[in-house]
C-alpha cells in the first residue's frame, strides 16, 4: 500500500474527510442548536453563534421526565435483544445443523418475512391486541419487535454457526451428550463474536423503532423516538426545543455504542455474515 | 440433526413468527375484504354549546340494548382494492388530465424510484469509502470507521428531523447554497422534496454498504493480488479482475438488503414532507390506518404493498432457492 | 435510580401549587389523550399533578390525538384512554357514533365543588356530553410597526390583504414574503378552504343531507382567493404548518396572515420571538366586501368514552381539577377561556371582534371530518396548478362520497359528484 502517489493520498484523505463532515453535519448542527433558545435556534437569517443555555435539556429531563422514556426504551431494548438472541440462537443453531428440506423452506419464508413492511402488520396488531386487552403493554411491544427481528436474526446466526465445525458438537454427541448439552458445552463458548454482532443489530432495531413503538404504546410507556416525534410536532416552541434536546440525548448512547463496539461490528461481519 | 430435535430448537422462534407475523398477515387479508359501518339515522336534537342552543338535524348511530352502536359488518369483496387502486365503476370518467393521480400508484412509483435511485449511490460511495479507509494508516482506521457509521446507527426519526432542520427555509444548507448563488426552496416542489428524501436515503445507508464491503476487502486473497502484480497488472486491472469479483456476493447481498429496507421507506417521508408532494407505500398504509382511521382500507393497501415486495423478491427467491438447495 | 429520584423531586417542586386534588379518593391508572398546543400543556400539567400513590395520571399529548381518540373510543374492547381533550370537530364525530358517555350525574354531583359553569356544558338533548373550557378561531396577525411605517390600513377583505401584501413586498426591504398562512397539505389547507368557502357564502353539504356541495362556484372562488395569495407567500408554503407560520412571524419574516388565536401570546415571548410587542391582532378578513369574517369558531373540551377502563368519578374529578378557575387564571393568556374568571387581553381582540362580526361556528356534521380530509389531501394539486380548481374539488367530492357511504352516512351508493359535471 506504500506505492500510492501523493496526489492519491490527498484524494483519499480529502474524500474521507468530506464524508465525515457530511455524515456528522446533521447531528452536529442539531447539537449546536439544542443549546440555544428557540428564537436563536431557528433564526432567520441563520445565526452562527448565540447565547448558550442548558434550559432545553433541563426541562426535557427534569420537568418532562424524559428519563421515563429513556427507561422505557432501555426496558424494551433489553427485553428485545435478550429474547431475540435466546430464541434466535436456538433456531440458528438448528438451521445450521439440520439437513432436511424443511430447514431450507423455513429460511426462504423467513427471507420473505424479512421484507415485510411493518405497517402492513399494524391493522392486525390493533385488532388482535385490542381483543386480548394487551395493547399498550411492554410485553406486546417487546414480542412484536422480537418477532419482526427473528428472520434477520436466524439468518445471521445460522451463518455464524455454519462456520463452527460440526465435528465439534458431533464429538460431544458421541460422548453421550444430548443435543442441548452439546449446544451448551461446545457451541455457546465459541459463538460470542456472532452473538455480539447480531445483538448489535437487534439493539439498533429495538432502540430506533418508531413506527410500531409509537402506534402500540401510550403516554407512560412511550419510548424515546415516539416521545421526540410527539414533542417536535406539538405546536409549541418550548416542546420543539425539548425535542431537539431529545434528539441529541437519544444519539449519545448510540455514539458510545459504536466507539466501543466498532471492532466487533467489523470483526463480526468479516467472520460471519459476509462469508455465509 | 433429527427432525424432532430440530423442531425443539426452532420451536420458540417459529411460534413467534407464526403468531406475530404469519397470523397477522392472514388477518390483514381477511380484514381487507370486509367493512363495518354504523347504522346511522337522521334525528332532530337540541344541542347546547358555549355558542348557544340550537335545534339541529344530526346523524346519530342506532344503539343496541347494551348501549353500544349497532354495526353492519360484512364482506365487501374487492371493493377496497378497487378503491385503493382507483378503479372506479364504468359510469365514472376515466383517469385523465383533470383527474388526480391515484395515491397508491403515485406512492408505489416514488417507492420504486427511491429504491433504484439510491442503490447505485449507496454501493458506489460505500465502495469508495471502503477502498479509502483500507488505505489509511492503522491508527486512523478505527476513528474513521466509528465516525462513518453514525448515519447508519442514528435513530431514523431523529436523523430525518436533523436533516429537515438543515434544509428548512433560511436553514444551514439553503444558506450555504445561497452563498454560491443557488436558491432552492426544498419544500416548494415535488422534485426537490423527493430529492431530499433520496439524499436522506443515500446518507443513511452508505455506512452499511461501506462496512460490509470493508469487511469483504479484508479477505481479498493476497496471493491473487501478488500474482497479478507479478504479471504486470495495473491497479485498475487488479481491482477489476481480482477485488470486484471477490466482493460480488457482498454487492448482491447489499443490493437485496437495500431492496427490502428501501421498499419500507417511512420516516423521511413522514418527517421531511409530511406526505406533501410524495408518499411511499408504507407511509400510505400508515396514513390510511392512523389518519383516515380505516383498518379495512389500510389492510387492502397493506396487501397490495406486500404483493409489490413479493414481485420484487422473486429473482432473489429463485436465486436463494438454487444456491441453498445445492448447499444443503 | 438517583437521577429518577432527583427528577421526581424537581417534578414536585415545579408542579403548580393550585392543583391540589385533595378530594379525589379513587385509585387507578388514568390515561388521557389530547393535542399538545400550549394551553393543553398547561392543563395537562394540572391533570398530572393529581398523581399520588395509588393514582397514576398519564396524559399522551400527540398531534395525532384526534385519530387516537376516535380509534380508542370506537374500539370493541376497553378504550386505551379514559378521557380525551377534543375540539368540537372530534366531539361531533364521537357523539354521533354514540361513543361518549353522559356526564350529567357527575356534573350534578360535583358542580359546586368545582364551580362548573353552565356555559361550559355541551349538551345533547339535555345530557351533558362534553365540558368545554376554551374557544378558538383564527384571527389576523399583522405587523403594526410596518403598517404604521408605510401608512397602511388593516385589511378587512382578502382582496385588500393581497393588495397590501403587494405594497409591503415593494416597499419593505426586510420582508420578502408578506403573507404567512397554514397551507400545509392535509388538515391545515383544508381548514383554510373551509374558512374561505363559508366566508364566500358556500356550503359543504346540501342542507339536511350528507351530500357534497363544496365543489361548486363558491369552492372554485375560494381556491382562486388562495391562489391569489401564493405570490406573496414563501415557496415552501405547501409544507407550512402552524409551527412554520409562527416561525415566520416570530423571526420578523412575515407581515400578516390568518392564524389560530391560541398561539397569539407566543408572539410576545422574547425567547421565541424577535417581534415582541410589534404584532397586533384583528378579525380575520372577509372574502367578500362587507361579508362576515372568514373564520370559524371552535370550542375545545373534555369527553369520556362509554368503554372506559377506570373509575368514572375519579377520572371526572381529575378533569375538573385541570379545568378549575385557578388553572384558568394562571394560564390566562394561553387561550380564550370560557370560564368567567378569564380576563381577555390584547391577544384575544381578533377573535372577540370576529365573534362580534358574526363568524360562523365550525361545522358540526359528523361526516364533516371526512370531507375536510379529502379536500385537504387534494387541494395542493389545485394550488400548484396541476389540476383545475373544479377538477380537484370534484375529485375530493367523489372521494368523500365513497368514504361517507362506507361509514354509513350516505345510504344508497349515490352517483358520485364527479359524474355530474
Amino acid at each position: 500500500m506504500k506505492q500510492h502517489s501523493k496526489a492519491l493520498q490527498w484524494a483519499i484523505y480529502g474524500g474521507l474527510t468530506l464524508w465525515l463532515v457530511i455524515a456528522s453535519l446533521p447531528i452536529v448542527w442539531t447539537a449546536i442548536i439544542s443549546f440555544r433558545q428557540y428564537v436563536d435556534a431557528f433564526s432567520s437569517p441563520l445565526k452562527w453563534t448565540a447565547p448558550f443555555t442548558f434550559e432545553n435539556y433541563r426541562t426535557l429531563w427534569i420537568d418532562k421526565a424524559f428519563y421515563l422514556n429513556f427507561l422505557n426504551t432501555a426496558l424494551v431494548t433489553l427485553g428485545t435483544v435478550t429474547i431475540s438472541l435466546t430464541v434466535g440462537c436456538l433456531a440458528g443453531y438448528a438451521l445450521s445443523r439440520y439437513r432436511g428440506a424443511l430447514g431450507f423452506w423455513l429460511l426462504l419464508v423467513a427471507l420473505v418475512f424479512r421484507a415485510i413492511p411493518h405497517s402492513s402488520l399494524l391493522p392486525s396488531f390493533f385488532t388482535m391486541f385490542d381483543a386480548l386487552g394487551i395493547r399498550n403493554t411492554y410485553f406486546a411491544l417487546i414480542f412484536v419487535l422480537v418477532a419482526i427481528n427473528q428472520p434477520f436474526t436466524i439468518w445471521m446466526l445460522r451463518s455464524f454457526f455454519i462456520n463452527i465445525p460440526s465435528e465439534l458438537d458431533e464429538a460431544a454427541l458421541v460422548d453421550g451428550c444430548t443435543r442441548f448439552q452439546a449446544f451448551r458445552k461446545v457451541i455457546i463458548p465459541v459463538m460470542w463474536p456472532g452473538v455480539v454482532t447480531t445483538g448489535l443489530f437487534s439493539f439498533l432495531l429495538a432502540y430506533n423503532d418508531f413506527l410500531l413503538s409509537s402506534a402500540l404504546t401510550n403516554a407512560e410507556k412511550m419510548t424515546m423516538p415516539a416521545a421526540i416525534a410527539n414533542a417536535i410536532s406539538a405546536e409549541s416552541e418550548a416542546l420543539l426545543m425539548q425535542g431537539v434536546a431529545g434528539a441529541v440525548s437519544i444519539t449519545i448512547p448510540l455514539i458510545i455504542l459504536i466507539v466501543f463496539f466498532q471492532k466487533q461490528i467489523v470483526g463480526g461481519l468479516t467472520q460471519g455474515a459476509v462469508k455465509g | 440433526m433429527k427432525t424432532k430435535t430440530f423442531f425443539q430448537f426452532i420451536g420458540p422462534s417459529l411460534a413467534l413468527m407464526l403468531v406475530l407475523m404469519a397470523a397477522p398477515l392472514v388477518l390483514t387479508g381477511y380484514l381487507s375484504v370486509r367493512n363495518c359501518s354504523l347504522q346511522m339515522e337522521l334525528v332532530k336534537a337540541q344541542e347546547s354549546t358555549p355558542f348557544g342552543t340550537n335545534e339541529i338535524l344530526s346523524h346519530q348511530a342506532k344503539l343496541g340494548s347494551d348501549g353500544k352502536a349497532l354495526e353492519n359488518c360484512g364482506f365487501v369483496g374487492l371493493d377496497y382494492y378497487r378503491k385503493v387502486l382507483g378503479i372506479t365503476d364504468s359510469s365514472a370518467p376515466k383517469a385523465s388530465a383533470t383527474q388526480p393521480k391515484n395515491e397508491f400508484y403515485a406512492a408505489l412509483q416514488f417507492t420504486l424510484i427511491y429504491v433504484f435511485v439510491t442503490l447505485p449511490f449507496v454501493l458506489g460511495i460505500g465502495f469508495l469509502l471502503a477502498l479509502g479507509v483500507n488505505n489509511v494508516t492503522q491508527k486512523l482506521k478505527g476513528m474513521f470507521i466509528s465516525a462513518s457509521l453514525l448515519p447508519f446507527i442514528i435513530t431514523p426519526v431523529v436523523a430525518a428531523l436533523s436533516i429537515k432542520w438543515l434544509f428548512r427555509d433560511n436553514g444551514l444548507v439553503p444558506y450555504l447554497l445561497s452563498q454560491v448563488g443557488i436558491q432552492v426552496f426544498w419544500m416548494a416542489e415535488a422534485w426537490s422534496a423527493r430529492l431530499l428524501i433520496i439524499i436522506y436515503g443515500i446518507w443513511h445507508v452508505v455506512p452499511f454498504a461501506f462496512i460490509v464491503l470493508y469487511a469483504g476487502l479484508q479477505s481479498v486473497p493476497q496471493d491473487s493480488l501478488e500474482a497479478a502484480t507479478i504479471d504486470g497488472a495495473s491497479r485498475w486491472q487488479k481491482m477489476r479482475f481480482v477485488t470486484l469479483p471477490h466482493l460480488m456476493p457482498l454487492i448482491v447481498f447489499l443490493s437485496l438488503i437495500h431492496l427490502m429496507d428501501a421498499y419500507r421507506v417511512f420516516e423521511p417521508v413522514m418527517v421531511l414532507t409530511q406526505g406533501a408532494f410524495t408518499a411511499s407505500v408504507q407511509y400510505l398504509t400508515y396514513f390510511i390506518l392512523l389518519q383516515e382511521n380505516n383498518p379495512f382500507k389500510a389492510s387492502a393497501a397493506a396487501v397490495l404493498t406486500l404483493i409489490g415486495i413479493l414481485i420484487l423478491l422473486i429473482p432473489l427467491l429463485v436465486k436463494t432457492y438454487r444456491e441453498q438447495r445445492g448447499g444443503m | 435510580m438517583a437521577s429518577a429520584a432527583l427528577g421526581l423531586a424537581f417534578g414536585l417542586l415545579v408542579a403548580p401549587a393550585h392543583a391540589k386534588c385533595t378530594d379525589i379518593k379513587g385509585n387507578g391508572d388514568i390515561n388521557i389523550v389530547g393535542n399538545a398546543f400550549p394551553v393543553l400543556q398547561h392543563i395537562s400539567v394540572a391533570m398530572e399533578a393529581c398523581k399520588r400513590r395509588g393514582l397514576s395520571v398519564a396524559v399522551k399529548m400527540t398531534p395525532e390525538a384526534r385519530q387516537e381518540t376516535e380509534r380508542a373510543f370506537g374500539s370493541g374492547g376497553v378504550s386505551a384512554f379514559d378521557a380525551a381533550v377534543v375540539s368540537m370537530g372530534s366531539y361531533s364525530v364521537l357523539r354521533s357514533k354514540g361513543q361518549l358517555q353522559s356526564m350529567t350525574d357527575l356534573v350534578a354531583k360535583y358542580r359546586a365543588r368545582y364551580n362548573i359553569e353552565e356555559r361550559m356544558l355541551v349538551k345533547f338533548n339535555g345530557e351533558v356530553m362534553a365540558i368545554a373550557f376554551m374557544q378558538n378561531a383564527q384571527s389576523l396577525y399583522y405587523r403594526k410597526d410596518i403598517f404604521d411605517k408605510h401608512g397602511l390600513s388593516v385589511p378587512t377583505t382578502y382582496a385588500e390583504m393581497v393588495a397590501t401584501a403587494a405594497i409591503i413586498k415593494a416597499r419593505e426591504p426586510s420582508i420578502e414574503f408578506p403573507i404567512a398562512q397554514t397551507f400545509a397539505k392535509g388538515f391545515d389547507v383544508g381548514t383554510e378552504f373551509a374558512n374561505l368557502l363559508v366566508g364566500n357564502g358556500g356550503r359543504f353539504f346540501k342542507v339536511g343531507t350528507a351530500e357534497a356541495a363544496f365543489n361548486d362556484a363558491n369552492g372554485v372562488q375560494a381556491i382562486a382567493v388562495m391562489r391569489s395569495m401564493l405570490p406573496f407567500m414563501t415557496p415552501n408554503v405547501l409544507a407550512s404548518n402552524s409551527d412554520d407560520v409562527m416561525n415566520q412571524f416570530q423571526q420578523g419574516k412575515a407581515a400578516m396572515g390568518v392564524l389560530w388565536a391560541s398561539r397569539a401570546a407566543r408572539m410576545d415571548d422574547p425567547t421565541a420571538s424577535k417581534v415582541v410587542g410589534k404584532i397586533a391582532f384583528a378579525p380575520a378578513p372577509a372574502v367578500v366586501a362587507g361579508g362576515k369574517s372568514a373564520t370559524h369558531l371552535w370550542w375545545d373540551g373534555v369527553v369520556m368514552p362509554k368503554n372506559m377502563a377506570s373509575d368514572r368519578d375519579t377520572v371526572f374529578q381529575v378533569l375538573m381539577e385541570a379545568l378549575s378557575e385557578d388553572v384558568t387564571r394562571s394560564g390566562n393568556d394561553t387561550a380564550i377561556w370560557i370560564r368567567s374568571a378569564y380576563r381577555p387581553t390584547r391577544f384575544a381582540t381578533g377573535v372577540l371582534e370576529s365573534i362580534a362580526a358574526g363568524a360562523p361556528i365550525w361545522p358540526t356534521e359528523p361526516f364533516f371530518g371526512l370531507a375536510h380530509s379529502e379536500v385537504g389531501k387534494i387541494l395542493p394539486e389545485a394550488l400548484v396548478g396541476r389540476l383545475t380548481p373544479k377538477a380537484a374539488l370534484d375529485a375530493a367530492a367523489a372521494a368523500y362520497t365513497r368514504s361517507a357511504t362506507e361509514q354509513g352516512f350516505i345510504k344508497a351508493p349515490a352517483a358520485t359528484a364527479a359524474s355530474h359535471p
